[in-house]
């Protein structure tokens, strides 16, 4: 069974800125080192490669009706193919609520969809001999966050939301000496691990008394104080505090037990269940972790627009649900107490797609688009969404400004952390976008 | 001066001769009795995602893992970040299983040193040492809540459970 019908059918068959010092991992004091914009940043990736023509140029129409001004019809040789979608929860198009950079970049390093990401995530271009095999050579701004922002340095605060397996796990921390594991972000692909395969391993867990737990704490000292080695850090990936493992774990029990009992069957209301796509499932456990954690810092990414190797058409009709989700989780964090009017989200496409089309015909008559960094693959957009006395509202910036490795010193000025790097990054802050 | 010369020879033969029928002494090494289980050798090397849920699998259900259900636990795996977390779930997963082989506890207080003795060697591979065989066996015989599924959970998400 697959993944997304794993989680409809098992459903239709069950029917402020702390300014306190603490100490890091490393044992050294850290103090505050900035006034923050907001108190939670949601960085959105609308991967996959998305072309600037299908986007603000709207070439096909305004496909991205939630986030974009305008009403522009679509264009009618593929309009009988694109899904019926709700309407924005919101009155306006998100672009009202913030600034969009029309003409942003991805300036260098090869079009790849991991080299993408790694440059979204570390604010450094990468080459050819990128590993995609390892975590990347500079930190994450997961890593950054941990390591010098102000507030906590729980991973419970930082989330790292993939739509994929792949190498795409790597990115939530570096394998930087100065960084690493210790900082880094708790990792999920979640329509992987609610998936049939995952309920199969993890879902049936056997459960223990406190007296047994309190037994198995104690023979756990004992046997750990009698060998000299320790998994930890790195090798076994991240180590949430051990308060917080009880906590995750239930969560994850929970959304098996959600949709095992139908609440992921079309969870959005669409006009079908099978309107729901991955990147909508992507974004749909964001917001159940948002809703649940409320984390500082979190970064989510979507890639079914991707199709457009061979489906140009089903392409242009993903770009429009990847617009809808990204409505949907912004709605969800204006609903969310303490999130609400205290988070910048960014919206961003690691890169975009080649100016001349590949040989593949969809059954629509357009011809596929592959990305393998000509100069139409560099141009992208990028949205900045956020409280009205911070962020500039209805701010559109018409001219080439801004570049995929200005997004996470944007993360460290939001957050309050940016002069603790400051040298450290190859980028800049987005100032045309904030007051 | 001939004769000088022949009283040489003679001693030089004497003494090659002495040297040349020297009864070689028969050497026996003798060589004690040894374990293959290295209770000695230091576990160093931390085993792969694949080796931890093969073992894994095989000490509580004792069968080899099928491709399909490899499949299945790898995914679980890698779709989460903190891999101490996900073994956690694994083995109480496994150990929730129907088919899994546990020791009753019935069994485990009827003779508590055996079950230690097996135990330690099913899960850590070795034997246990002398001090081990006083804890456990005290735990069990003085604890009533001890059941042999707690302590195969701790063992199994023991440091040493995660080496070679």
């Amino acid at each position: 069974m697959r993944r997304r019908d794993f989680l409809k059918k098992t459903l239709t068959a069950a029917a402020g800125a702390v300014t306190l010092p603490y100490i890091l991992p490393s044992g050294r004091l850290f103090a505050a080192t900035g006034a923050r914009k907001a108190n939670h940043v949601v960085f959105c990736m609308f991967a996959g490669g998305v072309r600037n023509f299908e986007s603000v140029q709207k070439a096909e129409g305004n496909l991205l009706r939630t986030m974009l001004n305008g009403t522009e019809p679509i264009t009618s040789d593929i309009a009988a193919a694109m899904e019926p979608l709700p309407n924005s929860p919101f009155a306006q198009p998100l672009q009202n609520y913030g600034t969009l950079y029309k003409e942003f970049r991805y300036s260098t390093g090869p079009t790849g969809h991991y080299n993408g990401h790694t440059t979204a995530i570390t604010g450094t271009y990468t080459q050819v001999d990128l590993n995609i095999r390892d975590h990347p050579a500079t930190p994450t701004i997961f890593e950054y966050y941990r390591k010098h922002n102000t507030s906590s340095q729980s991973a419970m605060n930082t989330w790292w939301v993939a739509n994929n397996l792949g190498p795409y796990p790597a990115l939530n921390y570096s394998k930087d000496l100065n960084y690493g594991a210790a900082y880094g972000a708790n990792f999920i692909a979640p329509t992987f691990l609610i998936s049939p395969q995952g309920f199969d391993a993890l879902g049936n867990m056997k459960t223990f008394s406190s007296a047994e737990e309190a037994i198995v704490t104690n023979i756990k000292q004992y046997v750990n104080s009698n060998f000299a080695l320790q998994f930890l850090d790195n090798d076994a990936g991240i180590i949430n505090q051990a308060q917080d493992v009880k906590t995750l774990q239930n969560f994850i029990l929970d959304k098996f037990n959600k949709a095992v009992s139908g609440q992921y069957v079309n969870p959005w209301n669409l006009a079908s269940a099978n309107i729901m796509n991955n990147d909508m499932y992507n974004i749909l456990f964001a917001e159940e972790i948002i809703k649940e954690f409320k984390p500082e810092l979190l970064v989510v990414n979507m890639q079914d627009v991707d199709a457009c190797h061979s489906n140009f058409t089903g392409y242009c009709n993903n770009l429009r649900k990847a617009d809808y989700a990204v409505a949907h989780l912004w709605e969800t964090i204006q609903n969310t107490p303490g999130m609400a009017n205290d988070t910048i989200m960014i919206v961003a496409p690691e890169h975009g797609r080649n100016l001349v089309p590949n040989s593949i015909v969809d059954a629509y008559g357009r011809k596929a688009l592959d990305h393998s960094s000509d100069a139409t693959s560099r141009e992208i957009f990028c949205l900045v969404l956020g409280p009205p006395n911070v962020v500039k509202q209805n701010n559109v910036i018409n001219s080439i400004k801004g570049e995929s490795i200005d997004i996470v010193p944007t993360i460290a000025n939001i957050l309050g952390f940016d002069n603790s790097i400051a040298g450290q990054l190859q980028g800049s802050l987005l100032v045309d976008a904030f007051y | 001066m001939k004769n000088y010369k022949i009283k040489i020879l003679i001693v030089a033969i004497a003494l090659v001769n002495a040297i040349a029928c020297t009864k070689e002494k028969k050497a026996v090494y003798e060589v004690n009795e040894v374990t293959i289980k290295g209770d000695n050798n230091p576990k160093v090397r931390a085993k792969t995602t694949l080796e931890f849920i093969s073992i894994a699998y095989q000490d509580i259900l004792g069968a080899t893992v099928s491709t399909a259900q490899l499949s299945s636990l790898s995914i679980a795996y890698t779709a989460f970040g903190d891999k101490k977390l996900i073994e956690d779930m694994i083995i109480k997963n496994l150990l929730n299983e129907p088919g899994a082989i546990i020791p009753t506890k019935a069994s485990m207080t009827a003779d508590p040193a055996k079950f230690v003795d097996e135990t330690i060697k099913k899960i850590f591979n070795r034997n246990p040492n002398e001090y081990e065989k006083y804890y456990f066996t005290n735990l069990i015989t003085t604890n009533t809540n001890v059941t042999p599924e707690a302590i195969y959970y701790a063992l199994m998400t023991s440091e040493e459970y995660r080496y070679y």
